[in-house]
């Protein structure tokens, strides 16, 4: 099946699909010159390809395209209730890039977006100046990769660095950017700053196998996060979401040892943990193109999320919990 | 099933030849061949005649996520670095009247030349058509048989071939030329329709055996008599577990011989298993 995939499947970004409107931002300029071989489609609303009826998210993610886009209207926006809020007041989030490089069967975007195609808003400056004008009225919390992982496509469009370099020089600001990546070579040029968390999802080796694909390996992102924390960036660990699979004790145990054998605890900010738990209406969509283990699973609906059933959550959580806290101490635990 | 969409016979009659088509005799007003998988219709000239015909064919002969439509035919070119007879995949078709833009989803790899195509409803010649010109490419079917297609099928499936025929200064259109033309691009687009087959084949497939499932769940609904949402949920309990353990529980032949006297037996044995089936 590899070998099919190769000889039939056009490379990802083989075509790159540019609202006329930004044709000449300095950010389109930046990304095409990475792509000197894709074609170039001229749109004038990123919806046109981004929104189209009946796309096929699942082959759409085997060969992506990039669409890049002006960004509009609302630039921020409140965090939603299923995310910690790491007990900020004003905890917002903004949307860069719609999509991810990886492929997480257990990801919300599946079931977001009705394409795996991924929207670049270029227009990075108007973000910029809405965040600099919510400043002015208060300190701002704001998670950046939520809808994308911003770290990993650094090498395609430098949001990363920009927000990193931004956030610096402005104390009431305090952002985290979300990753799973393990490409140090990002961050090594930056310099760390009291405002910027950096936070990495983890999961055992065995989930990422089966669940996480086209990500880094464990001991490669465990790498790259000891590498952070040693050069002066502020480290939070997302053990979210905890999935329950064949011989999920064993698993999560294992990986507890490994993680804290590589990383030393109390150099750690905080630790973010949950179970897997989505909006109804996205897994009502993700079934319909997706049949795994997370979407066939049989869930119970609260207040219109789906999430395992009470006692199953219960005794993932608690056993989970009562692990953890053998290597750190609860007042950095952030649960949800 | 692949449905071919041509306006005229010279270009429908390379196919017909190459994949030995016959005549379908169907009640309808546009001519239709058919073959191992392919069904071709002849639509006539015109946005409308394409949108209608394609519109018949995915409706009379039906569409699954597995179809593929496509149209294929002559076209006028704009652009000079073309040339007659080259073979061009549509990344982009324009209605000229309507204004509305379609994009195909190019997922496979192919050896024709991508351009933009505008449809017009009227034949363009360049020196009697004074307003701008945004495709590279023009035709008067292409965003009719767009259109109709994607009501049924997914954009990765639905696409527009078009051969280059004249640089918009034609005089008279030659049904020899066009079907020469026609069968020397069908390498290129038999190439591009396999990869699409094979494509939807091996990347569309289901991988839970319903067959194995049904037979389960209606042994239990049975023996355990449940009822229709209890059935549902059984079914769902069987599919994720088969997908964590690779296969049914050991002991769940211990189910399939019990006979219960009363809905709250039948409840009780149902929590049981569903007890063994989350685990």
């Amino acid at each position: 099946m590899k070998n099919l995939k190769k000889s039939l499947l056009a490379k990802h970004f083989s075509h790159i699909y540019i609202e006329r409107e930004i044709i000449s931002h300095p950010i389109t300029k930046i990304i095409l010159d990475k792509f000197p071989n894709s074609v170039i489609v001229e749109i004038d609303n990123y919806k046109e390809v981004f929104s189209r009826p009946r796309q096929n998210y699942k082959l759409q993610e085997i060969s992506k395209k990039l669409i890049l886009a002006k960004k509009k209207g609302e630039f921020l926006y409140p965090g939603p209730p299923l995310c910690h809020d790491f007990g900020y007041n004003h905890f917002y989030y903004t949307s860069l890039i719609f999509n991810c490089i990886f492929s997480c069967d257990y990801c919300f975007l599946k079931g977001m977006y009705s394409s795996a195609n991924i929207v670049i808003f270029v227009n990075i400056e108007d973000y910029f100046k809405e965040i600099d004008s919510v400043l002015k009225r208060h300190p701002l919390y704001l998670s950046v990769s939520y809808d994308t992982d911003i770290m990993a496509l650094e090498k395609i469009v430098p949001f990363f660095s920009m927000f990193i370099e931004y956030t610096t020089s402005r104390k009431d600001l305090t952002i985290e950017i979300r990753t799973k990546t393990a490409d140090y070579e990002v961050l090594q040029s930056l310099r760390p700053s009291e405002n910027i968390i950096l936070a990495w999802t983890l999961s055992p080796q065995e989930i990422i196998e089966k669940f996480e694909h086209k990500t880094p390996s464990l001991s490669a992102r465990l790498e790259t996060i000891k590498k952070a924390i040693e050069n002066g960036w502020k480290v939070r660990l997302c053990f979210d979401p905890i999935l329950f699979t064949k011989n999920w004790k064993e698993i999560y145990l294992k990986f507890l040892d490994q993680v804290f054998k590589q990383i030393e605890p109390f150099k750690i900010t905080d630790i973010s943990i949950g179970v897997f738990r989505i909006p109804k209406d996205y897994l009502k969509r993700m079934k319909k193109v997706f049949v795994n283990e997370i979407t066939l699973f049989p869930y119970e609906e609260e207040n219109g999320i789906f999430t395992y059933p009470d006692e199953l959550k219960k005794e993932i959580m608690e056993f989970f919990l009562s692990k953890l806290i053998q290597f750190i101490p609860e007042s950095k635990i952030f649960t949800i | 099933m692949i449905y071919l969409i041509t306006a005229f016979y010279p270009e429908a009659k390379a196919f017909i030849d190459y994949f030995g088509l016959k005549k379908l005799y169907e009640p309808s007003k546009f001519q239709i061949f058919s073959g191992d998988k392919i069904l071709l219709i002849v639509s006539g000239e015109g946005i409308l005649q394409a949108a209608i015909a394609t519109t018949f064919a995915l409706t009379k002969f039906g569409a699954n996520d597995k179809c593929i439509a496509l149209n294929i035919g002559i076209c006028g070119a704009k652009k000079k670095s073309l040339s007659k007879g080259d073979v061009l995949l549509c990344n982009k078709i324009i209605n000229h009247y309507s204004k509305r833009t379609f994009y195909p989803d190019i997922l496979i790899t192919h050896q024709m030349k991508e351009v933009s195509l505008e449809t017009f409803p009227f034949p363009i010649k360049k020196d009697t058509f004074t307003d701008e010109i945004e495709g590279d490419i023009v035709d008067m079917e292409g965003a009719g048989f767009f259109e109709a297609a994607l009501s049924f099928l997914a954009p990765h499936n639905v696409h527009c071939i078009k051969i280059v025929y004249d640089f918009l200064d034609y005089e008279k259109i030659e049904p020899q030329e066009v079907t020469n033309l026609v069968k020397q691009c069908i390498p290129f687009i038999e190439n591009f329709i396999n990869t699409l087959v094979d494509m939807n084949l091996v990347f569309c497939t289901n991988i839970i055996e319903e067959e194995k499932i049904r037979e389960v769940v209606e042994k239990l609904k049975s023996s355990l008599r449940l009822t229709t949402s209890m059935t549902y949920q059984l079914e769902k309990l069987l599919k994720s577990y088969i997908i964590r353990h690779e296969n049914l529980p050991e002991n769940i032949s211990e189910f399939f011989n019990i006979n219960v006297n009363s809905k709250k037996e039948g409840k009780q044995y149902f929590e049981k298993l569903k007890k063994i089936l989350i685990s």
